[in-house]
């Protein structure tokens, strides 16, 4: 970092005092000009959650006159968002869980592990890292249906496992490679048997990429979307990303009512978001590069 | 003979326990996830491809085997047609808009001006907001009546350039688009941001030395060491841009007169509206191979850099 700016400095150096400030002013105003860019559309839906339906095809740009916390406690009642939340809450403990501990086995296995026809199951992984969720939904979909889990939480939370585990595991794998055998081979000769050797040894030591993992797995859980459109048939088990649709249909009329609806759907990622926001970005730079 | 025969299995029950010792504790750790994996991954994969070779439509309790006429009908289904040309439009201007602007914002952070967190921050922000999200708010940026954009466009006196956008065939497509390429740019930014982070600053260094410029510094130093970043994030948005679904689909269920459908929306309607199970899994099957090729392509070209 210190290299790079005392080059910088030359280089800037190298040129007259005024092209310096025209510079910044340029970069200023199209850095501005983005930051508005991505932030209004999301403050405009903010204030609008506060405002009546007549005012917000009036003055779009302006604030709240005065503000409509009903909108919030009506949304928050007639459109369920408590249990649309909690639903999505329940998917992402048991998505993540399953699939952070099944790839951390399957991975440490795939790269450590003595394994008869590793190319085979590993080229297998590849196709399911490859292909997209169209490629297996409609059999999953009749699959589900036919072994009678469609009305439950499980229709979501069990594909939603198997079609991540690819990607967990491969990051995984990853990790473990880069992880020094030989303090396994030191336990495993002080007499630690293989589970202990993983638990003890060597899952302490791939922390960060399981956190990395959890982050994005979360991400991905939270948000996804055509998953549970197919699999959730009842109202009652849908997750927040689903149900903010279905509210959006039913009050399409009563803008202030949609705006609120939105505002509380995406309220707790954005403040997760901002409280861990380091974690959010290296989670998901990390699980787009690392496989 | 038969103590012959005994002591040959007593061998091969060895031989077989010894292996086992070797591998039961990886098979033991695999296995979990491998069955899943096999049941709801595997298993659905080569089902799919089964279906495409019938005219089920997911109720009889049969399924009619019709050998190759799904993939006769892709042939002359303009509907398929013209959604593959949408995937096109799509993965082309949604591939290069989102990296033209991700690298011009990781360009123009990269020194980490005043004020860097919170334009990372801001810029970032619509990766973690989910699909339906950004349809809607951009559902109503574009509302004709009260949508930010058209009174935009009045208060800056272009009446005239207002219209429906989501609801005219000729507009719809590149404004999901732009809602698209808006969500995906924080993305590629932070990536690039990354990437021009690990650039060798020694060579920066050299080359201002030699006297070259900031101009020339940028394309003949940092550029191509940013070369296989690029790759990688090109060839995810141009992979997913094929399977491109969940923004289309809340933005405009694929309408006005199928100005939107992409693939992906005309088989989940083949499929779940309309439930012909066994021509959807064909239009799914076009997805999938148009995926694996792309990414074959990709690993490929990729192996072949790291070498």
């Amino acid at each position: 970092m210190a290299t790079h700016n005392s080059s910088l400095d030359r280089g800037l150096k190298s040129r007259s005092r005024s092209s310096d400030i025209g510079w910044d002013i340029g970069r200023y105003a199209l850095l501005i000009f983005f930051l508005l860019v991505f932030l209004v559309p999301v403050l405009w839906i903010w204030a609008s959650a506060l405002k009546s339906s007549i005012e917000i095809s009036r003055n779009p740009f302006a604030l709240p006159q005065e503000f409509m916390w009903e909108n919030i406690e009506r949304a928050w009642t007639v459109g369920g968002f408590d249990r649309y939340l909690l639903n999505t809450v329940i998917y992402c403990a048991a998505i993540v869980t399953g699939v952070v501990a099944l790839s951390c086995f399957a991975g440490y296995a795939l790269a450590l592990l003595p394994l008869p026809g590793r190319g085979v199951v590993l080229g297998l992984f590849l196709l399911g890292l490859m292909v997209p969720f169209q490629s297996v939904m409609i059999p999953i979909y009749y699959l589900l249906r036919d072994v009678g889990l469609l009305e439950t939480y499980w229709a979501f939370i069990i594909p939603g496992i198997a079609l991540r585990l690819p990607f967990g595991i491969f990051l995984m794998r990853g990790f473990f490679k880069g992880l020094p055998n030989d303090i396994a081979d030191a336990a495993r000769l002080d007499g630690a048997n293989e589970w202990n050797v993983f638990r003890s040894v060597m899952l302490p030591l791939a922390i960060p990429g399981l956190s990395t993992l959890v982050v994005f797995q979360f991400i991905n859980t939270w948000n996804q979307f055509l998953m549970p459109l197919i699999f959730v048939q009842r109202d009652e088990l849908r997750p927040v990303a689903l149900g903010v649709m279905f509210f959006f249909g039913r009050f399409t009329a009563d803008r202030g009512l949609i705006a609120a609806g939105v505002t509380i759907s995406m309220i707790p990622m954005v403040i997760l978001y901002l409280l861990l926001q380091r974690r959010f970005i290296e989670g998901i730079t990390a699980g787009a590069m690392k496989t | 003979m038969a103590v012959m025969q005994a002591s040959a299995g007593r061998t091969r029950g060895n031989q077989f326990r010894r292996s086992w010792t070797r591998y039961r504790p990886g098979v033991l750790f695999l296995l979990p996830a491998f069955i899943l994996y096999a049941i709801f991954m595997i298993y659905p994969f080569f089902q799919s491809i089964y279906l495409s070779f019938t005219d089920w439509n997911g109720a009889d309790p049969v399924k009619n085997f019709v050998g190759l006429e799904n993939y006769r009908n892709l042939l002359t289904d303009s509907l398929l047609w013209k959604s593959l040309r949408h995937n096109l439009i799509w993965v082309v201007i949604g591939t290069l808009g989102p990296l033209a602007m991700g690298f011009l914002l990781a360009v123009m952070l990269s020194s980490r001006p005043k004020g860097f967190t919170l334009f990372r921050t801001a810029y970032f922000l619509p990766q973690v907001l989910s699909p339906v999200i950004i349809g809607i708010v951009w559902g109503w940026i574009y509302n004709p009546l009260f949508g930010i954009l058209n009174v935009g466009l009045e208060r800056i006196g272009l009446e005239n350039w207002t219209r429906g956008w989501l609801g005219d065939p000729a507009w719809a497509l590149y404004a999901v688009l732009l809602a698209a390429m808006w969500a995906e740019t924080g993305f590629v930014f932070v990536i690039f941001l990354a990437g021009l982070q690990n650039v060798n600053r020694d060579l920066i260094e050299a080359a201002t030395l030699d006297g070259a410029n900031a101009w020339r510094r940028f394309w003949d130093v940092t550029v191509p060491q940013m070369a296989n970043v690029v790759t990688v994030v090109a060839a995810l948005l141009l992979i997913g841009g094929f399977s491109v679904f969940d923004i289309i689909f809340v933005m405009t269920g694929g309408g006005p007169a199928n100005a939107t459908d992409v693939i992906a929306t005309y088989a989940y309607t083949e499929a779940f509206v309309q439930n012909n199970v066994g021509y959807a899994s064909t239009l799914t099957l076009v997805i999938t191979i148009i995926t694996l090729i792309a990414s074959y392509i990709f690993i490929q070209w990729r192996e072949r850099g790291e070498e």
